[in-house]
């Protein structure tokens, strides 16, 4: 379900929706997402001092899972 | 609006002040300028000053039910985009037209799961306002501010800072010991600078790095 949801948000910021992807790593108290996106887009999905980031990362630790699970959300390039 | 009354005693100063502005007692907030406490031979003297808050902008008018649905696409599209974020986040929510101003649009959310939708000290969402006000930028409505509200939280956050901003204020002018304030938003403590603007021996300056700063409000003596 965060991955649709950090799947939603990135394809809606960058230019580049087609090249977005994210992929899950399930542990036994966490969740890491990995969200890659095109070169040119990752200034998007970060923004400025990581403003971005970090609204999605707050966002995604007040998702109805959050309460059971921890949530990471890791940003490759 | 700032207006200054005078009585015998605080209480007599303050009760000339509510009954020449018509207002309860709870509807201004008060500085006392002046005390000279009376003798048996000599009557008191209670300078004070008082502020209603008239500043605050008058309510804005509640939208017809016709109106609160989006009237273009971009609305439209704000809306989808912050109801999917909520839906995505697992919660259910209603999301219509609070207000629409000169380039400012407010969005309300409507949700038995408000609470966690806000979060603490509104931190959620100011996030999903954040994501939102990105997402109209890229849609080339760089110049609009997108607002959003729940259960009128922007309101009664915006009110309980001035009242702690006024709190404070008079701790430090009793203790003459600045205060530091919790960290907040630039428009969180520009209510707090505007608030403590008028006050003559009070004084306001934030610090720190970041969105979040703090205010310091510290003691600046009589002039």
């Amino acid at each position: 379900m965060e991955r649709d949801l950090v799947e939603y948000i990135a394809k809606s910021l960058v230019d580049d929706p087609a090249a977005v992807n994210v992929a899950v790593v399930e542990g036994d108290k966490s969740t890491i997402l990995e969200l890659r996106v095109a070169e040119e887009d990752i200034g998007k999905v970060i923004g400025k001092h990581g403003r971005i980031a970090k609204a999605i990362r707050t966002i995604l630790s007040a998702s109805s899972t959050a309460a059971s699970k921890r949530i990471i959300l890791e940003i490759l390039d | 609006m700032v207006q200054e009354f005078e009585g015998r005693t605080e209480k007599e100063a303050i009760d000339v002040a509510a009954a020449q502005l018509g207002l309860e007692r709870d509807g201004f907030d008060v500085e006392i300028l002046e005390s000279l406490s009376g003798g048996i031979f000599k009557k008191g003297k209670v300078r004070i000053r008082v502020h209603t808050r008239d500043e605050t902008p008058a309510p804005r008018k509640k939208l017809a039910v016709e109106d609160v649905v989006p009237a273009d696409e971009f609305e439209t599209r704000i809306i989808e985009f912050t109801k999917h974020i909520i839906s995505g986040m697992g919660y259910s929510s209603e999301v219509t037209i609070l207000f629409r101003e000169e380039k400012k649009l407010g969005i309300r959310i409507e949700s038995e799961h408000a609470s966690i939708i806000i979060g603490k000290k509104g931190k959620n969402l100011d996030a999903l306002q954040l994501l939102v006000n990105v997402y109209a930028g890229r849609m080339g409505h760089e110049d609009t501010r997108i607002i959003l509200d729940s259960e009128n939280y922007r309101i009664r956050r915006e009110e309980a800072i001035v009242r702690l901003a006024y709190d404070t204020a008079e701790q430090v002018r009793r203790t003459r010991q600045s205060v530091l304030l919790e960290p907040m938003n630039p428009f969180e403590r520009r209510i707090v600078h505007t608030t403590l603007n008028d006050i003559v021996d009070i004084e306001t300056k934030s610090e720190g790095e970041g969105l979040y700063k703090q205010v310091r409000v510290t003691f600046r003596g009589k002039i």
